[in-house]
């Protein structure tokens, strides 16, 4: 053991550019994550300067606490399994299906759409529909009362909300899968189902783990969806840690609750570790001719898949018609005539957000598309010491609620010697340490696919670390690289748990006004605010696809159709 | 790696650029007041003296988390609005300095804090508000007494704050806990009674209001100026006081300590507790009742407060019993459903 752990310290020593990576990684990680982590645990630990379990023992004694983590792990189960099934709906279509053009665009959008709205938007969208005066429950199943607070909400808000992610992660690893290989299943004589089930389906499975993961994470540490829809009866950690904070003034027992949620995160992780560790799914070779159109999935299949797909579809289509009719009318359900007059608003009085938040999104995509490749080649393809402990705490700040984040990069660079609030680049840094790990994600399950054979080919030509990385690697895990990049563009257009105790006097962002505007019962501001960064979004997401497209033309065929799905 | 110290050069680039773009500006707020009740006061102070306001809008338990973590280097110099409970906890936390404005010796003494570490800008008593299509429907007569919320035809459809979040629950607490004449058991008795009633308890004081507007709740209670401003948006709701009496609450203002611009910030609070501002309250139709003794309160308020029977909260009694009630609240009344 002493002997392998000093050849892998001799190897990265040897090697000035892993060297360098490693070095580069850890700095980093050691300022914008470890950094505001040390002053979060000195707050919820340390009491007059000296050490103390009392408040985390204080908060498990809490019978109220202990339900709501109970609640958390019980939705963020749920949001994780119902997500993944509904993303690997949508992959399975898109991918297998044999779609034309403008379904897949179809598909796309209509997942993308949940992704790149604002916070809120699906809470909100789910009580005009479902609440005791809903459009649906009130006007058209004539139910009086009906409740919409609770757990039902709630994962149904976070499962259309997230599922993207799902999505996002399988299409590409299906999208991955030699179709051969599902040939030769058939033409041995293999069912479809059979083939499906035996072949198909274990070569996803590192992207169900993945997807599980990162749904969990974003579930547990959602505070927004909850505080709208979960009401008084369904309780969860991150809500609650919230109130403790910004409600009772009580740091120390919110830095408690939401320090309990890293139990949780890490347990799952350590799990899908260990699970997907031991096997291997390597079908990108280099070996591949030419290919075929799959023939793995029955016609009525596919027109059932598309089916259920465009009925999700309209679910998500409708909620957002809502959104877009409240940003048109004077004063939603109360006074429906046509007007521009929001947009007008948001144009002059909300310029300076929308100025301020495309300005920070430009800095963090392309950092963040960089870093989750970089550490995600590092974790999958190199070996140096202290691999394990990089990942995981390249995956902490995703896992912890935003509140908590914000809290600490508030503490942690407001004074010297590292004093970045009020400015961009700490808005910046917590959106690339915050979302990146979805990259990260992408990047490793994307290279767990591809054999390591076609580096060490291109290594054996004589190409050096940084050509191999550059010329092969790179290009094979683009499609994680743009998920990367688009996942914090979204996010920095999007996201508001963090980042609401980060923006400052001088740097406004748009998700901060949106909520600030809900309590002003500017209902129709915010509309055309969410409105307009759906369309940013989707306009750069497009630009993605089309550079994304040019760059590798033909010969990645349909997969590069669509930055999204790689 | 090469990557690497590009995108960090590159973003060292942008954020000297930033730096050198964004100056300092004349005077930092925070305020607890929306938007569009700070921006026009800030605006006639810009006008009257010259000083430009920059400010940045919180929900009150947010700002206060934030002038909190802010303490060792503070990013503002004034606090502006929000009921006079956040303001008590931030003095715990040591984070204003004194000053008394010239108005200080006018006001009463629920106006202000004795060292002058608060100063009262407006007082906002709460009342009932009730959607008009909800009360004809079911034929009611708006509630007239505290016991009218209890009226099984509101069951599952009241909205109200959360004493965990809103300076608004707390004063609707304590106005329950004055009706009840200070019986603790009686007044929560009452409490879990009409939590029978309550669909849910939103994070902020007017998080009821626009579901109510809409008829997603029957009512609630809420400020008064959340409530003005959901009928002048044209929603179909009225507004009632109950006949035993209904509290009201105090907006403050304070200095902070370590102000880099504490000259500017004293003279926005001198502009705040003065005639010079809450005289022009009524002009931008914001429905705070002016704390100022100099300052009438406009007539279309008057016409609505006419024969409200309204008391101030005791802030020593208050003070001394906030936390526990808050606590017996959260244990007692929000799961008694």
């Amino acid at each position: 053991m002493a002997a392998i752990r000093s050849a892998s310290w001799r190897r990265t020593a040897g090697d000035p550019a892993l060297l360098g990576a490693v070095v580069g990684v850890w700095v980093l990680l050691l300022l914008f994550v470890l950094f505001p982590m040390a002053h979060l645990l000195e707050r919820a630990f340390v009491d007059d300067g000296r050490f103390t379990l009392a408040p985390l023992l204080e908060s498990l004694a809490d019978p109220s606490h202990r339900a709501a983590f109970v609640n958390s792990l019980v939705l963020a189960t749920s949001v994780g399994v119902c997500g993944t099934a509904l993303g690997f709906l949508f992959a399975l279509t898109a991918a297998r299906g044999g779609l034309g053009r403008h379904w897949l665009t179809f598909l796309d959008a209509a997942a993308l759409l949940p992704l790149v709205s604002p916070p809120f938007t699906t809470s909100i969208s789910i009580i005009f529909s479902f609440g005791p005066k809903g459009f649906i429950t009130h006007d058209l199943l004539g139910l009086a009362n009906a409740s919409v607070y609770g757990f039902w909400s709630t994962a149904l808000a976070e499962t259309l909300t997230y599922f993207p992610i799902a999505y996002l992660t399988l299409r590409p690893i299906l999208a991955a899968i030699d179709p051969n290989l599902e040939e030769m299943a058939l033409s041995l004589g293999g069912s479809r189902w059979r083939t499906f089930r035996t072949v198909t389906l274990p070569l996803a499975v590192p992207g169900f783990a993945n997807s599980f993961l990162l749904l969990f994470a974003a579930s547990l540490a959602d505070f927004a969806t909850p505080l709208i829809l979960a009401g008084n009866s369904f309780p969860v950690l991150p809500t609650q840690a919230y109130l403790q904070i910004t409600g009772l003034f009580d740091f120390k027992g919110g830095a408690v609750l939401s320090l309990i949620l890293l139990v949780p995160a890490a347990a799952v992780f350590l799990l899908q570790r260990y699970w997907v560790g031991r096997r291997t799914y390597v079908t990108v070779t280099g070996k591949v001719g030419q290919r075929s159109r799959t023939r793995a999935i029955a016609p009525w299949v596919v027109a059932l898949l598309t089916g259920a797909c465009v009925a999700v579809a309209a679910v998500i289509a409708y909620f957002y018609a809502l959104l877009l009719v409240a940003s048109l009318v004077v004063a939603f359900g109360a006074n429906n005539s046509f007007t521009l007059h929001h947009y007008h608003v948001i144009f002059t009085e909300g310029l300076p957000a929308i100025r301020d938040t495309l300005i920070i999104a430009a800095i963090g995509m392309p950092l963040g598309g960089l870093y989750g490749v970089l550490v995600g080649y590092l974790i999958a393809r190199r070996d140096f010491p202290g691999k394990q402990a990089m990942e995981i705490v390249a995956m902490i700040n995703y896992a912890l609620p935003g509140t908590i984040v914000g809290i600490a990069y508030l503490i942690a660079f407001n004074d010297p010697p590292v004093a970045l609030t009020g400015g961009a680049l700490v808005i910046v840094a917590c959106y690339v340490f915050r979302y990146s790990p979805t990259g990260i994600r992408a990047a490793v399950a994307q290279l767990q696919q591809i054999d390591r054979s076609i580096e060490e080919a291109s290594a054996s030509l004589g190409a050096g670390v940084g050509q191999t990385f550059r010329r092969v690697t790179l290009p094979l895990i683009a499609p994680a690289f743009f998920a990367g990049l688009g996942v914090v563009f979204i996010r920095s257009m999007t996201a508001i748990s963090a980042t609401i105790f980060l923006v400052s006097i001088n740097w406004m962002l748009i998700t901060v006004r949106i909520l600030e505007n809900m309590t002003e019962l500017a209902l129709g501001p915010a509309a055309a605010f969410s409105v307009f960064v759906i369309v940013v979004v989707f306009v750069v997401v497009a630009g993605l696809s089309l550079v994304l497209a040019r760059l590798r033309a033909p010969a990645a065929g349909g997969a590069a159709r669509s930055f999204l799905g790689g | 790696m090469k990557v690497l110290k590009a995108a960090l050069l590159l973003l060292a680039g942008c954020m000297a650029g930033a730096a050198a773009a964004r100056a300092a500006d004349p005077i930092n707020v925070y305020t607890i007041w929306p938007e569009n009740y700070a921006r026009p006061m800030f605006q006639e102070f810009e006008k009257q003296t010259g000083i430009k306001v920059n400010f940045l809008r919180f929900s009150s338990g947010e700002a206060l988390a934030r002038v909190i973590a802010e303490k060792n280097n503070p990013r503002i110099d004034v606090l502006f609005g929000g009921p006079v409970e956040t303001f008590a906890a931030g003095i715990k936390e040591g984070i204003f300095a004194p000053y008394k404005s010239p108005s200080f010796d006018k006001l009463p003494a629920r106006f202000k804090q004795a060292d002058g570490l608060w100063m009262a800008i407006a007082d906002d008593p709460l009342v009932f508000m009730t959607n008009g299509a909800f009360l004809k429907a079911n034929k009611l007569q708006p509630p007239a007494s505290w016991d009218d919320l209890l009226n099984p035809a509101y069951k599952n459809g009241l909205q109200m704050a959360d004493a965990r979040t809103s300076g608004t629950a707390v004063t609707r607490i304590f106005s329950v806990l004055e009706v009840n004449g200070r019986d603790e058991d009686k007044a929560f008795a009452y409490l879990k009674k009409l939590r029978q009633n309550v669909q849910v308890y939103t994070k902020s004081g007017g998080g009821g209001t626009l579901p109510v507007g809409l008829g997603q709740a029957a009512g609630g209670i809420f400020f008064i100026v959340d409530a003005l401003e959901t009928k002048a948006k044209g929603y179909d709701v009225v507004i009632s006081f109950p006949k035993e009496g209904i509290g009201t609450s105090a907006e403050a203002i304070a200095l902070i300590k370590g102000a880099k611009n504490p000259e500017a910030g004293k003279k926005l609070i001198d502009f705040a507790t003065g005639a010079a501002m809450q005289s022009k309250l009524a002009e931008y139709k914001v429905n705070f009742v002016p704390a100022n003794p100099d300052v009438k309160t406009d007539a279309s308020l008057a016409e609505v407060l006419k024969g409200a029977k309204i008391f101030p909260i005791d802030d020593d009694y208050a003070g001394a019993n906030r936390k526990r009630i808050i606590e017996r609240w959260v244990k007692e009344v929000l799961p008694a459903q």
